[in-house]
This record gives C-alpha cells, sequence and structure tokens, in this order.
C-alpha cells in the first residue's frame, strides 16, 4: 500500500524543514510511531535495570524467595520481549518509512526528467542529473533510515534514563550527566573536522581511481613509449598520498575515541562512588545502586556518537537541497492544447515568417522563414552545419517553440495542438540511432502505444531491411541490445529505428540526415523501403547529397538560419551560382577527377572500365 | 565481447574460506608485523581491562556496599579510576596500530598490482575489461586491506573477551560459568543465521541498485527519443517496477537487520532469566552475592556484541577472501612477453625488417597470418589500408612485439627481435595512434611523455615541426594549458598534432600511425600531414592510412582483409590490378570529395555571416 503521489513540488520551501515534513506526506505517522517504538524500548530496558534492582532489595532477602522468583524471571522476559519487540518495530517502521519516501522520490524524478523541456537537457549535464536522481536520493533516504531515527534513540534513552536517575535521586542525577553537555560539543566538533578529512581522503582517492583508468586506457600510449617507470612513480605519488591521508583519518580517530573514553570512563567512575556513598550513608539501597549502574551505563556511552549523526545529517540535507533544484524546474505540458483532431493529420503546413532563438539566447537561429507544403510532399533541406535544418525540423513536435512568425498544420496554428497528440503522428528519425539496451523487439514496438503481433514486427523490420540481420543472431527478436547484448553498427542500429518508425505509421515524418550512416552498407533495398515509407506522408528530409534530395517537392537551402533558395531540382538548378547548383556541379566533378586521377596511373584497368556513379544531366 | 564481459561478472562468491588464500591474506599484514602484533596486544589487553571492568564493580557492591566498609570501596573505586589512563593509552594504540596498518596494506596492494599491470602484455589488456581490472585495484584491495587490520582486530577482541569473560565468571561461580557456555553455540547460531540472510538481502538490494542507476542513466541519455517517441508513461512504469523492487529488498534487508539485535538479546535475556532463577536458590545458599548477580548479568549481556561482532567479520571475512583471491589471480598472472635473460639493446632498431615466415593466431585454431614473408628496407613508408577489425593492427602489434609470432622470425637489420630487450624495441617506436591518447596534465607534461628529459626549447621545436606550435600559444595558457582527462578539452585534430609533437620529440627509429578517421578541418589536416612528412623523412613507417594523400604517397601499400594481406605493391600497381584496392581507393575518393565539398559549402557561410 503506498500512500498516493504527493505533488513533491510542495516541498521546495524556504525553509529546508518545512521541506522535509512535507516530504513525509503520508508516512508522518508510521514515523512517528516508529520513534515512539524506540521510545518504549529505551523503557522497556531501563524497566530491566529496575527490576534487577527490586530482585536484590526485595525478593532475594525474603522468606518465600522461591515462589517470588517464577515472577521476577516472568517479569524479566517480558520486558525483554517488550525491548525486543519494539526495537524490532521501531527499526521495521523507520525502514518502511524511509524506503517509502525513496521510492516516492525516485520515481517522481525519474518521471520528472523525462518532462524537461528539450532546452533544458540541452544545458544539463548527464552525469549531474544522475547523481542528484539516484545517491542524492539515497542520502535522503539514509536521513530517514538512520541518522533522524538515531538521533531520536539517543535522545530518547538520555530522556527515559535521566528521568529514571531523577526519581531514584535528584542529586544524584544531575552529578551523573555533569559531562555531558561537554562532550556532545567535543562528538560534534570531532565528527565535523574528520567529515572534512574524510572528504579529502574521498577526493585522493578518485584521483587515485582517475590515475589508475588513464593508465589503463592509455596502455598503449605507455608501451609504445616503454614509460612504465614514469608512471610506476605517478601512480607512487598519488597512492603515497592517498596511505598518508587515511593515515590522518587514523590518527583523528585514535586521539577522538580514547579521549572520550577516559572522560567518560571517570565520570562513570565518579558516579559509582557517590552512589555507593550513598548506600552507605542509608539513601540509597543496595538494589537501588544496581539498577543506577544500568542507567547510567545507558545515559553516558552513546552521546559520543551524537556528533557523527548530526554531520550526516548535514550531509543528506545539502543532498536534499540539491534534489530540490532539480524539483524546482518546469516540466513540459504535454496534453495542453485547444485543438484536439480525432484522426489523422493531414499533413499541410504553412510557415509563415517564423523566427526561433533559444531561451536566453539574444540571437535568432532562424529568421523569417516561409514556405507552404501539400500533404504527402516531400520536403528537402539542404545546408552546411549550423545552417538551422534540424533545428528548423524540431519545432514540429514542438520540441522547441518559435518565438515568431506562426506556423499552421491543417489550417490551426501549431502550438494549439497538444505536444503528445503531435508526437504520436510525427516519425523522427534522428542523425544518431539510438537504441535502448533491452530486445530488439521492444525497441522495435518502442511508444507504440498498443501490443504488436509478431506479423507487424516482421513486416516492419523486413521493410527496413533488417529482419534477416535480426535472425542471424541466436535469440533473434528477443537478444538484448548494448553492453549485456549484443552489439549493433551504426547502419544495423538505424535500421532498426527506421523499424521503429515504419511500426508507428506516422502521419509526418522528420528524417535527419537519417541515410548518413546507412549509405554505406545497404543501399537499394533500404532506399526501396524509405519510399514505402514516404508515400502518403508529409515528409521532411535532411540530407547532404544531391542524390538524395532530387526526388523532392520542394528543396530548402538554408545557410545561418535563412533560407537562400527554395524550389524543385530542375529550378534550383538553373539559378546558377547558387548553392544548389555549385553543390551540383561539385559532385558531378567528383567523378570526372576521380576518372582524371586513376587515368594518371593506368590508362585501361585490368577489368576493363571504370565504374562511375552517374547523375542526371543538368537542366540548361 | 558481450561474453567476456559475463566472464567478468562481479560478486562470484566463494562460500568456503580458503585457507591458502587465507594466510595470504595474513601475511600482507605480516609484511608490517610490529604494527599487526600491537593492535593484537592492545585489543587483547583492552577486552582483558574490560572484563575486569565488571569484576571491580562486582567488588565494588560486595566488599564495598554490602560489607559496609568504605576503606575497600575507596580501595576498588581507586583501581577502577586508575585503569582508565591506561585504558586510554591502550584503545589509542590499537587504533592508531590497526587503521595504520589497513592503509599501508592497501598501499602495498595498490602499488604491486600497478607496477604488475605495467609489465603485463598488450594481450592481457585485450582480454581483460578495465572495468575489471579497477575494481581490482580499488574496491578489492579496500576489502582486504579492513580484513588484515579490523577483521582480524576484531576477531581477536572477540575472542579475548569471551575468554577473559569467561575467567572472571569462573571465579566467581564456576556452576553458573557452565550454564552460560552452553548458552553461547545458541547465541552464535541465531547470529550467523541472521547476518548470512542480511547479507544476502543486500546484495539484492546493491544489484537492483545498479539497475536503478543505469535505468536512470539511459533514460536520461535518450530523453530526446523518449520524448519523440511519447513513451514517457511506460518507461515510468518500468521504473517502478524497479524501485518497488527495491522498495522490497531494502525494507527486507532493514527490518532484517533491525530484528537481529532484538533476536539476540532476546537468548541473552533467557541467560539472565537463568542466572536470576539460580541465584535464587544459590542466594540462601550463600554462594551468589548480589554482586555476583549483578556482575554475571553484566557479563551475558556484554557478551551479545563480541558474538554478534564475530558474526559480521565472518560475513565480512568471506568477501574478503574472494576479493584476495581475484586479487592473487591478477598478481600471478604472468607476462606473455617476457625478455630472454640475455636479452641486449642493441642501441638502435634502425635498418630493414624482415617478416621470415611468420605466422600468428590471437586465438588457437584462427590464424591471422600464415607463412607471412616480408622484407621493408630502411627508410620505406608502408600504408596498411582495408576496413575496419580486417587486422591491420596486428602488423603493428607484431612489429611493436606486443605480440610475438606464434611462428617464424621477425628480425630487425637482420638480428630476432626477440633476442632484444622490449624496452630497446619500444622506446625507439614513435606511435600516434587513431584517437590519440593524452594524460590528463598541461600540454607539456603530455609533450615530454615522448622524451622525459627533453628541454623546454626541444619540446617547442618539436611542437613547432608538427606544426601545434600555433594553436598551443593560442590556448588561455599556452603551454601550460591543462588538457583534462583524455584530453577532452582539445579537440581529436590538437590531440593529433600534440601526439605528433610528441612522437618527434621521443625521435624513434620506426614510426607508427594510425591515421584519424574522424573529419579534423582542412587547415589541421595539412598541419598533420606536414608533421608526418616530416617524422617519416629517413625512418621506417608504418601508417594505418586512411587519407589518399597518405595512401598514395607510400612506398608500399599493403591491403588487409579477413585478416590476411590480400594485396600488397605501389598505388599504380594495385590500381591497375584493379581488386580490392581499386574499389577502397575510388569509394574513399568519393567521399573524400565529397567532405571536402561540404566545407566548401560551410566557409561560404561563414562568410556570408561577416
Amino acid at each position: 500500500m503506498e500512500p498516493s503521489m504527493i505533488d513533491l513540488k510542495e516541498t521546495v520551501t524556504k525553509r529546508k524543514v518545512t521541506g522535509f515534513w512535507r516530504l513525509m506526506t503520508g508516512y508522518r505517522l508510521i514515523y512517528f510511531i516508529a520513534i515512539i517504538c524506540v521510545g518504549l524500548s529505551a523503557i522497556a530496558r531501563s524497566g530491566l535495570y529496575y527490576v534487577l534492582g527490586k530482585f536484590v532489595d526485595e525478593i532475594l532477602p525474603s522468606a518465600n524467595l522461591n515462589q517470588q522468583l517464577i515472577w521476577v524471571v516472568l517479569v524479566l522476559l517480558a520486558l525483554a520481549l517488550m525491548q525486543g519487540y519494539f526495537s524490532y518495530a521501531g527499526g521495521r517502521l523507520a525502514a518502511k518509512s524511509s524506503e517509502g519516501i525513496a521510492r516516492r522520490l525516485r520515481n517522481y524524478l525519474y518521471d520528472h526528467l523525462q518532462r524537461f523541456t528539450f532546452s533544458y537537457h540541452d544545458r544539463a549535464q548527464t552525469g549531474d542529473l544522475l547523481a542528484r536522481s539516484t545517491s542524492d536520493v539515497d542520502a535522503v533516504r539514509r536521513m530517514f533510515a538512520e541518522q533522524l531515527i538515531g538521533i531520536g534513540r539517543i535522545g530518547l534513552l538520555f530522556v527515559v534514563n535521566f528521568i529514571a536517575l531523577l526519581l531514584l535521586n535528584v542529586p544524584l542525577a544531575l552529578f551523573s550527566v555533569a559531562v555531558i553537555p561537554v562532550i556532545m560539543i567535543i562528538s560534534v566538533y570531532f565528527f565535523v573536522k574528520v567529515g572534512k578529512a574524510y572528504e579529502a581522503f574521498q577526493e585522493q582517492e578518485s584521483r587515485l581511481s582517475n590515475q589508475l583508468q588513464e593508465n589503463l586506457t592509455g596502455v598503449r600510449v605507455v608501451k609504445a613509449f616503454a614509460r612504465q617507470e614514469y608512471e610506476i612513480n605517478a601512480f607512487e605519488k598519488e597512492n603515497m598520498d592517498k596511505f598518508q591521508k587515511g593515515r590522518k583519518l587514523t590518527i583523528m580517530h585514535s586521539v577522538y575515541w580514547p579521549s572520550t573514553d577516559f572522560i567518560l570512563g571517570i565520570q562513570m567512575v565518579a558516579g559509582f562512588y557517590v552512589a555507593a556513598l550513598m548506600v552507605l550513608d542509608g539513601t540509597l539501597t543496595v538494589g537501588m545502586y544496581i539498577a543506577y549502574v544500568g542507567f547510567l551505563v545507558q545515559i553516558i556511552w552513546p552521546i559520543r556518537n551524537l556528533g557523527r549523526l548530526i554531520a550526516d545529517i548535514s550531509t543528506g540535507s545539502v543532498s536534499f537541497g540539491r534534489i530540490q533544484e532539480l524539483v524546482k524546474v518546469d516540466q513540459e505540458n504535454l496534453d495542453m492544447g485547444s485543438y484536439r483532431p480525432t484522426g489523422r493529420i493531414a499533413g499541410a503546413l504553412s510557415f509563415n515568417n517564423v523566427s526561433f532563438r533559444y531561451d536566453g539566447e539574444d540571437e535568432n537561429v532562424l529568421h523569417n522563414i516561409s514556405f507552404s507544403v501539400k500533404p504527402g510532399q516531400k520536403i528537402a533541406l539542404m545546408g552546411g552545419a549550423g545552417s538551422g535544418k534540424t533545428t528548423l525540423v524540431n519545432l514540429l513536435p514542438r520540441f522547441y517553440e518559435y518565438t515568431q512568425g506562426s506556423i499552421q498544420l491543417d489550417g490551426v496554428e501549431l502550438h494549439n495542438y497538444p505536444r503528445d497528440m503531435l508526437r504520436q503522428q510525427i516519425g523522427f528519425v534522428m542523425q544518431e540511432p539510438f537504441l535502448f539496451s533491452t530486445t530488439i523487439r521492444e525497441n522495435i514496438t518502442y511508444g507504440l502505444g498498443r501490443e504488436a503481433t509478431d506479423e507487424e514486427v516482421y513486416a516492419a523490420a523486413r521493410a527496413a531491411d533488417v529482419h534477416d540481420v535480426i535472425m542471424s543472431f541466436p535469440e533473434g527478436y528477443h537478444t538484448l541490445v548494448g553492453e549485456r547484448g549484443v552489439t549493433l553498427s551504426g547502419g544495423q542500429k538505424q535500421r532498426v529505428t527506421l523499424a521503429r518508425t515504419i511500426m508507428r505509421d506516422p502521419s509526418l515524418l522528420i528524417l535527419d540526415d537519417a541515410m548518413s550512416a546507412v549509405d554505406t552498407e545497404t543501399d537499394e533495398s533500404i532506399r526501396r523501403a524509405l519510399r514505402q515509407l514516404l508515400k502518403g506522408r508529409t515528409t521532411f528530409q535532411i540530407a547532404h547529397r544531391v542524390q538524395s534530395v532530387m526526388d523532392a517537392d520542394l528543396i530548402l537551402v538554408l545557410e545561418h538560419g535563412r533560407i537562400t533558395q527554395m524550389g524543385t531540382h530542375t529550378e534550383l538548378l538553373k539559378q546558377t551560382g547558387g548553392v544548389y547548383r555549385r553543390t551540383y556541379d561539385l559532385q558531378s566533378r567528383i567523378e570526372e577527377e576521380l576518372e582524371a586521377d586513376l587515368a594518371k596511373v593506368t590508362a585501361v584497368p585490368k577489368n576493363g572500365k571504370v565504374h562511375l556513379h552517374e547523375l542526371p544531366q543538368a537542366g540548361d | 565481447m558481450s561474453e567476456d564481459y559475463m566472464e567478468f561478472e562481479e560478486e562470484e562468491y566463494t562460500s568456503q574460506v580458503n585457507k591458502s588464500t587465507m594466510w595470504r591474506i595474513a601475511r600482507l599484514g605480516l609484511a608490517h608485523w610490529p604494527l599487526m602484533v600491537g593492535f593484537l596486544v592492545f585489543i587483547a589487553l583492552v577486552s582483558l581491562i574490560e572484563s575486569w571492568h565488571t569484576y571491580l564493580s562486582k567488588q565494588i557492591i560486595d566488599m564495598g556496599i554490602v560489607a559496609q566498609d568504605v576503606s575497600a570501596l575507596r580501595y576498588y573505586i581507586g583501581l577502577y579510576l586508575a585503569t582508565w589512563p591506561i585504558f586510554a593509552v591502550l584503545v589509542f594504540g590499537f587504533i592508531y596500530c590497526a587503521g595504520v596498518l589497513g592503509h599501508l596494506v592497501q598501499y602495498d596492494l595498490r602499488k604491486a598490482m600497478f607496477n604488475h599491470l605495467q609489465n603485463l602484455s598488450l594481450s592481457y589488456y585485450d582480454k581483460t575489461p578495465t572495468g575489471w581490472l579497477m575494481s581490482r585495484v580499488t574496491s578489492d584491495v579496500g576489502r582486504v586491506g579492513d580484513l588484515v587490520s579490523w577483521g582480524f582486530l576484531d576477531i581477536t577482541w572477540t575472542v579475548t573477551s569471551i575468554v577473559t569473560s569467561l575467567f572472571f565468571m569462573f571465579i566467581i561461580n564456576w556452576k553458573m560459568t557452565i550454564i552460560v557456555i552452553l548458552l553461547l553455540p545458541a547465541l552464535y547460531k541465531v547470529a550467523i543465521y541472521f547476518k548470512q540472510r542480511i547479507l544476502v538481502e543486500y546484495r539484492i538490494v546493491r544489484k537492483v541498485n545498479s539497475q536503478i542507476t543505469a535505468a536512470a542513466s539511459e533514460n536520461i541519455t535518450g530523453v530526446r527519443v523518449v520524448k519523440s517517441l511519447r513513451r514517457e508513461e511506460k518507461n515510468l512504469g518500468n521504473f517502478q517496477e524497479l524501485t518497488d523492487q527495491m522498495y522490497e529488498s531494502g525494507y527486507k534487508a532493514a527490518w532484517l537487520s533491525a530484528l537481529f539485535l532484538p533476536a539476540v538479546q532476546l537468548v541473552s535475556t533467557a541467560g539472565v532469566a537463568l542466572v536470576v532463577w539460580y541465584s535464587g536458590a544459590a542466594f540462601s545458599a550463600g554462594s551468589m552475592t548480589a554482586g555476583s548477580i549483578h556482575a554475571f548479568v553484566s557479563y551475558i549481556t556484554f557478551m551479545l556484541w563480541p558474538i554478534q561482532q564475530l558474526a559480521a567479520v565472518y560475513a565480512s571475512m568471506q568477501q574478503a577472501v574472494a576479493s584476495g583471491e581475484r586479487m592473487f589471480s591478477l598478481l600471478d598472472m604472468e607476462a606473455e612477453i617476457v625478455d630472454v635473460p640475455e636479452a641486449i639493446d642493441p642501441g638502435t632498431i634502425r635498418g630493414e625488417i624482415t617478416f621470415d615466415n611468420v605466422s600468428f593466431q590471437y586465438e588457437a585454431g584462427k590464424p591471422v597470418l600464415t607463412n607471412f614473408n616480408l622484407t621493408i628496407p630502411q627508410g620505406e613508408t608502408v600504408a596498411l589500408v582495408g576496413p575496419t577489425g580486417a587486422g591491420k593492427s596486428t602488423i603493428v602489434n607484431l612489429i611493436c612485439r606486443f605480440y610475438e609470432p606464434t611462428e617464424g622470425t621477425i628480425r630487425f637489420n637482420g638480428r630476432d627481435y626477440r633476442t632484444m630487450t622490449q624496452h630497446a624495441i619500444q622506446s625507439r617506436i614513435g606511435m600516434v595512434l587513431q584517437t590519440p591518447h593524452l594524460f590528463s596534465g598541461t600540454v607539456y607534461d603530455n609533450l615530454r611523455y615522448g622524451r622525459l628529459d627533453a628541454t623546454d626549447d626541444e619540446v617547442v621545436e618539436a611542437a613547432k615541426m608538427a606544426g601545434a606550435h600555433e594553436f598551443i600559444i593560442d590556448l588561455d595558457e599556452g603551454y601550460e594549458t591543462q588538457v583534462g582527462e583524455g584530453g577532452v578539452l582539445l579537440s581529436t585534430g590538437q590531440k593529433q598534432l600534440i601526439s605528433l609533437a610528441r612522437a618527434i620529440l621521443a625521435d624513434p627509429d620506426i614510426f607508427i600511425m594510425d591515421e584519424a578517421t574522424s573529419s579534423v578541418d582542412t587547415l589541421t589536416e595539412a598541419l598533420i600531414q606536414r608533421g608526418m612528412d616530416k617524422l617519416m623523412h629517413g625512418r621506417t613507417s608504418f601508417i594505418i592510412a586512411h587519407r589518399l594523400s597518405t595512401i598514395k604517397n607510400a612506398d608500399r601499400i599493403m591491403v588487409i582483409e579477413n585478416g590476411g594481406v590480400s594485396e600488397m605493391g605501389s598505388h599504380a600497381e594495385l590500381i591497375r590490378l584493379g581488386g580490392h584496392y581499386y574499389n577502397l581507393y575510388t569509394r574513399q575518393f568519393r567521399e573524400e570529395m565529397e567532405h571536402r565539398l561540404e566545407e566548401e559549402l560551410g566557409e561560404r557561410e561563414v562568410a556570408m555571416a561577416d
């Protein structure tokens, strides 16, 4: 039974304590009971000593000792059971709350991160996001599981035993705890210090690991330059440093523990002495002296650990702060939008003076883009690196929001469409194919939103010309991809992502230079599959080669965020001096140059003639 | 690769504690025997004093309080007080000795392993994942170091605590002591049972935790795909299954731990009840005093700590011994290539290189080269071409003697290179890798790696020759700029230039280069070309070539396919042959031209922007 998902946004508060309080929503009562249990356990334990004292005082000297003995034994066992049970229950409930709070945080952060905007992810570092959503969550978990409850335990042990001491004898009680404030101060001071030394030790450890890692990954270089001696010396330096930092930590501990041993030991024996004198002058009984010894031991020794718990809590609190920073970030709204058509998108688009700049940047990366597309047309985008091709297509699934102008899809302004609807209907094949480390089948049906039959999956894979490759793996479609499974080549990966796109049957298709990885491997069959896929869908294709864009209904040439040329292949070829024509000429020249180059060494190649790629003749 | 990976799976536990491994671990500590003897003696004395303290408490009650004897009370209180300074010194002693010993053993082990790793042959590295080696030198070392120090300390403390407690109990009342002795095995059984189960649960927790991290990491790196495919809900669902597992196993491990102490305590309280029961009768008989009862109760409740500590040590000992076994397997690994005792350093390896009937295989039954014969005159440039993974680096590995021929002989200037030291060969070969590996540190440090005793002027001279000087002085701090881990702060082209300069500085007899496949800009490419020309001049060079200009200018081209040399000759010869090389060349020609074309378009844009 998990308490319902709360909106963790509420835990973002100015005061951390309030944040923690809200974080505990749904677990407050359990956690409170856990602390009560810890207190009851302390009471039972002190009760044990009290019963023991009473036994010595009243039962032992009495005449009918043997009849009463059974009761004492039973009470002792009952108290022990109580103590054990409550200590267990406290631990169990604390675990339930801390694990529950951690699970909720983990789930929330995981979901939260996948709902951030592209702009956020562009700037964020993977390692940092990961650390916040894993190790920082664990630090918060430990705070609830160990540190807060630990402080509660020490505090309650103190309260319970102090009350017991006060009931026994007030002056004796006050005398017995005299040293506690001093120990508390020393403890906190020590653990703060040792925390810093430990950090330095950890840093040295990671330096050492880096040194080692570099040596291992660069082993060829080390061997090629025969630099083993040098490497050994460099490692020795870091290794020695780590030893010294470790020794420093050891020395700190070897001073703290015996000195507090000494102080507390003296305090304890002094307590024994004063209490013993009280027995001698009749203020205390022998049995109560025995009980006193039990209380005293429990009240003074645990205090030494207080400093560690406090120091750990401050670490946990820093982690919580880092989590809060993440929670604060706004999510992208997926289902907001006034227009939600029931069927498929037809795919008519018109861009009207669209400009775009990234969040927090001053300069536009797209300037006054205007063009229009009929349903089912193929639009090719050409241009050098940084010309804005990818940015332009990223506007369509609303990965980014255009900052000026208007884009209309089927006659409706694009930002009136909910994002989830657009993304379901737009197929996006990215330049770098990304597969998840699960089975190939899972990858193909990824994000489909329904169960697919094997036939469908096979058909999609066949269309993407990857079925045979998949079947050659021992486990076929159930083969795992990635570290724990097979390693696919770039082209194979891209074909799997193509199969994934085919599976989704999108209304609008974006191919972001998707064929660059495929080109060299399997040419013709994949192109045929692609032509099949393109049929009847509005398609945006980013490409470099004239061959890939010639058949487009509209070719846009982008330079520095502006459309500099627009038209069909034939039209653009006529614009002599334009980039398109130049590209075409250069690509044609390649073959001529190759011919010339080969001719330098041989007039006639042995096996006949030079095979050249053919380009259609220029129009004029 | 993936199968190898599985073989190197972590967490393989030997449930039996191997005696010889244990002894070898103990010897690590004995290397620093004063510390070891020190902490063992100190901790034994500490436990003796602890047990004595309880006895003193009894004497205070019986001799002082019950007997109403103030002087006896003062005597025992005085004695008790006097032990504290000694106790404190002993505690200081054992923490210091054990702590320092632990760090020292770890230091020794890291050093031994690192030094050993430097001598292992490349074949070992090719078979062993870096991560596996890393864990040996980091986490395994930690576990073994802890066992030698704190583990041994705990065992000693446990044993002496139990023995000394029993000793004092025996003095007080021997019949009662026998009851307690009978109780001990039960206490130990319960403790071990729980520790084992808790260990199993925590192992699951760790496993699930690494799955959670992997899942979170993948979702962050693939977030753009997740968003474009609208998979958020399904992913969260899958992730929730993991966090549910984590919750279950984390919760179970935690409540088992919470149950552990009460369970052990319950056994010991049963002991206390027995004492009370027995003492009732004995008290009236006069053989049991109030102080004795108090002492017995204290001893019994105290004894649960050593027992539970013993269970904990036993559990961690299993892990540490497994760690030890893995570490020792690394330390015992012998280098495949070892210099023969009479190996010499001929002073130079310039001259003719001969492959005489060389056969080679990485794996038995899969020959890569068979009866290969080749003579390369001094100063010749050899281009190795062919698809990735076809075995171009095999030739390089053999020349560098990273691997040795399985049959046949390789000769430098007529001399079998196995009669030379590895250092003599490898220190005279300059190498530039495709993805040049730089070490974190400054540009200077990296350049000087080529020749450690080079002066600053020589370093700059080499950088100038390689064409790296210009970009270096443009860096924020010039030659003192940090390059970052693996050189991440520099571009691939810049890294290549630096590693070229590094090779120039080393002034090698043989030069080997693996050209970068990833595109660098035309200017850098020209610079690299110029640097290479300087280096190759007068030296025998082997280039794993990707660029046409390099290939065409080579004296000899070797086409390597499916592990063997399929074609060999000059550019013109091979083109005329119209075979593999011909296809390779024409494909490469088109790609290079297209690349140049894109750059031309890019430049035009830059021009427009200005």
